[in-house]
């Protein structure tokens, strides 16, 4: 299942924030090489914070994590806005009802194909689904050649924002997908998935008045 | 992510006149970011320090016992890691893992059935210093990441009070950073990276790089974090030019 994580639940996830958060550096960094900063021992950047929304797949809060995702509010900085903003040929998708989704990734040793292609497709549906919970209708993400395709045939209707740019080793390209129910069945229906997929716990209301 | 100056740690370890004062205000630090035991030590017999080792530890009894009785400080696999490089690592990295012999991995798994099972450990070089590095366990209800960077500047600091003090130095006078370099530093210590820095300043990321390599080396030091510390400990960084 995949576990939705805010700023009103993560103190129930911290192992699984933890390991996330090593699995990115081993799976970005390491693996794939990109530029990113694990001067902490893990790779956590500017963007990583309380306000953004984390998809983590795991049999438990407390069992291994397969998989990862996050989510951040275009109203506030992020990496389209900021980073690649000139991979758009207008100005980046943003405002109260759009997302962006960064970060896909597989644990570390997850086979590469068929099992990496049904990760990906579980993970946008827990993105559907958390986006309808959230009133979110867009989710902007950058791809790379491989997400690409992958992220045009899912189910979801998605589209280029800009042509292809060389970022590194990779050639990237900002993309948006629209979030509505007919997505999410075409998503489910192609890719087997028989029912939801997210949950979420709510935090203890200590503060509750 | 969240890194903030916190000024009355830095202050209790700036007039601490013993190490024990210094390791009091460090693990109070320490436990309320959530970790359950640290070790913020030079790499040696932590039973029997030699003179000039910094040893502020609160690991459990019997695994300093044993580590003490094995003589395991020439074979630990942290130990060895920490003196190899110059960031900081996650025990359970791949990486890290990856590189261990068979008898290093039975002592980790030796550490983790006394408690210790899964943290960091932060090296610190300094010249003229004991190899040292400070771990922080995880224990059962975990660590919030966006605390890491926090414990990391912690750390840094809490090893440099220590060293004034067994030493009875003061902070070096070093030649003054220019307002440049202290922004930077500043703004890493907060865990910005480069490409933050340059924005948040208005420079060039390249610009930005080269400052903050340009405070480093003006210390003698291997990391940002560190150059951070003798920054604030130097009284460069100073409470009324940080606006919170």
């Amino acid at each position: 299942m995949i576990h939705i994580i805010t700023a009103e639940n993560r103190h129930l996830y911290r192992h699984a924030l933890m390991e996330m958060h090593i699995q990115r550096k081993q799976v970005f960094i390491d693996d794939l090489g990109w530029p990113l900063n694990a001067d902490s021992g893990i790779e956590i950047d500017a963007y990583d914070s309380e306000d953004a929304v984390y998809l983590i797949e795991a049999d438990a809060p407390r069992a291994p994590v397969t998989a990862s995702a996050r989510l951040l509010r275009t109203d506030r900085p992020h990496l389209l806005g900021e980073r690649f903003a000139h991979l758009c040929d207008g100005a980046p998708p943003s405002g109260p009802d759009v997302w962006e989704a960064t970060r896909f990734c597989p644990a570390p040793g997850t086979p590469r194909g068929a099992a990496r292609r049904s990760m990906l497709a579980r993970m946008i549906a827990g993105i559907m689904e958390t986006a309808l919970i959230f009133g979110i209708q867009r989710v902007t993400f950058v791809a790379n050649a491989a997400l690409e395709p992958l992220a045009l045939k899912v189910g979801w209707s998605a589209s280029t924002l800009g042509p292809a740019h060389r970022a590194g080793r990779e050639r990237v390209r900002a993309m948006a997908a629209e979030i509505d129910a007919n997505g999410l069945r075409r998503v489910r229906v192609q890719n087997a998935i028989l029912g939801p997929l997210t949950r979420f716990t709510p935090g203890d209301l200590v503060h509750a008045a | 992510m969240q890194a903030r100056i916190n000024w009355s740690f830095a202050e209790a370890c700036d007039v601490s006149t013993s190490v024990e004062d210094v390791q009091t205000a460090f693990m109070r630090e320490i436990r309320g970011l959530g970790f359950s035991f640290a070790a913020c030590a030079s790499h040696v017999d932590p039973l029997r320090p030699p003179q000039g080792a910094v040893m502020m530890v609160d690991y459990p009894r019997p695994w300093l016992e044993r580590f003490s009785a094995k003589r395991y400080a020439h074979r630990d696999p942290v130990y060895h890691t920490a003196k190899k490089q110059a960031l900081p690592f996650q025990w359970s990295d791949l990486r890290f893992r990856s590189s261990l012999e068979p008898d290093q991995l039975r002592i980790l798994d030796e550490a983790a059935s006394l408690g210790l099972r899964d943290g960091f450990t932060i090296p610190i070089h300094s010249p003229g210093a004991l190899p040292a590095s400070c771990s922080l366990a995880i224990g059962n209800d975990g660590v919030d990441p966006l605390k890491v960077r926090q414990a990391h500047w912690y750390a840094v600091y809490a090893h440099e009070s220590a060293r004034r003090i067994l030493l009875a130095t003061t902070p070096p006078e070093r030649p003054l950073l220019s307002k440049r370099e202290r922004e930077c530093l500043m703004l890493i210590a907060q865990g910005k990276d480069d490409y933050a820095v340059s924005v948040l300043l208005g420079i060039s990321e390249h610009t930005a790089h080269n400052t903050i390599r340009r405070a480093m080396k003006k210390y003698s030091v291997s990391t940002r974090m560190q150059a951070f510390v003798r920054a604030l400990r130097g009284g460069e960084i100073r409470l009324e030019d940080v606006a919170d």
